[in-house]
């Protein structure tokens, strides 16, 4: 504890984590809508778009000034996602290979631009090339004002629209033919996503922006079946990894705060995908095991319900080695004793023969009968 | 008393000149079609015929190329509301985090106006049109969690809830089980016998005739269109289906 409160003492410490709790919760609130539209991976063009933006800026205003930076950031991210939809409508072009298109022209050309300003432009620019991967310690006080402001604005616009942003990202034919300004209310969403990006870019970077969307939102989908509630975990599950991550880089010398942040929040989409109740890996597990064994609790039964039809005797004594044949694979011994506390079979002796018998009880011929509808009517 | 600024007021849903075009080749072409009110209309033709495309033209989901449409005398932008439209099921991500109750609430997100959320007057009547189908008890399942035949009832009270006097329903039926389509079926009666309109874009001739009682078929252009009785004959079915036609069932000796 007294290791925490050393690192909370600094003002660095303090700064950079409230910066990446901020980010993480504005992030995972928009990220929450960008995935349920199927749009996380416009997230990721418009983060790598931002790059040439940044050099723009920096040749603009001829100093790495955040303010131009960032606007530059926004403008070829804007651009970007404007050429993905000229694209879409006017080509045949799907939207992944747009996607892949637009990505990948952008970063190139913000590459080139880097490479050019960083060989032209002096000790001013050596900072650019921290956009790549974003540098947390480079972030001041002020900036934290900026990113609360934006982060406030966002939270008012999805509060104030969100049964329109609900009802986009549902069903946006069906909200086209109500009369709802789609077109409008998908880049409000398209432009926050872009906002929340330039937030990020100092931090994470634009190479790893898109996972800050992404994950929490992922994660936290696997806990709720209400959008206010996904979108509010994945907030705080953002905010969460953005803080943790924050604290695990600054106990360690050399390890870059963005990229931490991302595997914490990527730890918690395995966790969540592994252990959600309900539609998480080992519970989904843990559900079909029980599903198979009470279909082969089914199958004894039936089985000998078959054997007794077949002897024409409701009291045939089964010889559990003969069920085993049955039924193709022996059942656990354990499980006639399970099916015998539940009153449905009796165990029974047929001499000569000294191997365990069973016969089916009145209540286990009606489980018979019952197991036999059951797998008639599933069509 | 006519308000002269009204064009056929007369029909309930009316079409002129439509032409729809997907790239080169027309997916509908100089559509001319009248649905009067009142009557539970099946939009029929093979695959590929534009019956999807015609009813998203006429509620302007798609721009047509040339022509118009006009619901009850108006044009759509002054009927949003007043039209209850049905999506296919498969238009959706069933998987998005939300409840039946929420979905069906969702068709009166319109009347309620910008920044105002559904309370508990939209709750009673989003449970109400719920009842009508049979599915108030699923009204907080997770969508995902219904069967098919379920997900397609919640769509169709999603558009009950608003109380239009027009429903357009894309292929409600297909993929339901037998039961939720008696439950369709009936219900959409009902609304026919209260006056409402129904058009429904249908793909099983073999119940066009005891579900409708107007259709029109369509194969890109309007092979015909009427009561059903004058409309379903072999002659216009080769017409629209040609060689498909094997496949379906044909009425005996001409009209029935």
């Amino acid at each position: 504890m007294t290791m925490l409160a050393d690192l909370m003492a600094s003002q660095i410490v303090r700064t950079v984590l409230v910066g990446a709790a901020m980010l993480g919760a504005i992030s995972g609130m928009l990220g929450a809508f960008a995935v349920l539209r199927r749009q996380s991976l416009l997230g990721d063009a418009l983060a790598h778009a931002a790059l040439p933006g940044v050099c723009l800026g920096f040749l603009v205003a001829g100093a790495r000034d955040l303010g131009s930076i960032l606007a530059g950031a926004f403008l070829t991210g804007s651009l970007a996602a404007l050429a993905m939809m000229l694209i879409t409508r006017t080509t045949r072009l799907k939207t992944d290979a747009a996607l892949g298109i637009v990505l990948s022209v952008f970063f190139a050309v913000g590459v080139v631009l880097l490479t050019h300003v960083q060989a032209t432009g002096g000790a001013a620019s050596a900072g650019l090339a921290s956009f790549l991967f974003g540098q947390a310690a480079a972030i001041l006080v002020s900036d934290l004002w900026i990113m609360g402001g934006i982060g406030l604005v966002a939270l008012g616009v999805v509060l104030a629209l969100w049964k329109e942003f609900k009802l986009v990202s549902f069903d946006a034919d069906f909200a086209r033919a109500q009369g709802f300004p789609v077109t409008m209310l998908e880049a409000m969403l398209t432009i926050m996503v872009a906002l929340a990006i330039v937030v990020g870019l100092q931090l994470v970077g634009v190479v790893l922006m898109v996972a800050l969307l992404i994950a929490p939102a992922a994660a936290a989908r696997q806990w709720t079946n209400r959008l206010g509630m996904m979108v509010a975990l994945s907030a705080l599950i953002g905010a969460g990894s953005g803080a943790a991550g924050a604290l695990i880089s600054a106990t360690t010398r050399g390890l870059a705060t963005g990229p931490v942040v991302v595997l914490v929040a990527t730890a918690a989409v395995l966790v969540s995908l592994a252990l959600a109740p309900g539609r998480g890996l080992v519970w989904q597990a843990l559900a079909a095991r029980r599903a198979r064994a009470r279909i082969s609790d089914g199958r004894i039964l039936a089985a000998m319900q078959g054997l007794a039809e077949a002897h024409d005797d409701p009291h045939y004594p089964a010889e559990q080695g003969m069920l085993g044949a049955a039924l193709g694979k022996a059942p656990a011994p354990g499980q006639f004793d399970a099916l015998k506390r539940r009153g449905l079979i009796r165990a029974v002796t047929h001499a000569p023969e000294a191997t365990p018998h069973w016969q089916l009880t009145p209540a286990g011929q009606r489980a018979a009968r019952a197991t036999g509808t059951d797998t008639g009517d599933k069509t | 008393m006519r308000d002269d600024t009204l064009h056929e007021p007369d029909q309930a849903l009316h079409v002129e000149d439509l032409t729809v075009s997907y790239g080169a080749a027309p997916a509908l072409w100089d559509i001319d079609l009248d649905i009067p009110p009142g009557v539970m209309c099946a939009i029929v033709g093979p695959n590929g015929a534009g019956k999807s495309t015609l009813i998203k033209a006429a509620l302007g989901l798609v721009r047509p190329v040339a022509g118009h449409v006009r619901f009850l005398g108006h044009e759509i932008g002054a009927m949003r509301g007043r039209i209850g439209y049905v999506p296919q099921r498969h238009s959706v991500d069933w998987d998005f985090p939300t409840t039946a109750r929420d979905v069906v609430e969702m068709g009166l997100y319109r009347s309620l106006g910008w920044f105002r959320r559904p309370g508990r007057d939209a709750r009673a009547r989003a449970m109400a049109a719920l009842a009508e189908l049979g599915m108030q008890d699923y009204a907080d399942r997770q969508i995902s969690q219904l069967s098919g035949g379920q997900q397609q009832r919640v769509f169709l009270a999603r558009a009950l809830v608003q109380d239009a006097p027009i429903l357009v329903l894309d292929e409600p039926l297909a993929g339901v089980d037998a039961s939720t389509e008696a439950i369709i079926i009936d219900l959409l009666k009902r609304l026919r016998d209260s006056g409402r309109t129904v058009i429904v874009v249908h793909h099983d001739l073999t119940t066009v005739q005891s579900y409708f009682d107007w259709m029109v078929m369509l194969n890109v252009r309007i092979i015909a269109q009427g009561p059903v009785r004058e409309v379903y004959t072999p002659e216009n079915l080769r017409a629209a289906y040609g060689r498909q036609l094997a496949m379906i069932a044909v009425p005996e000796g001409g009209a029935a």
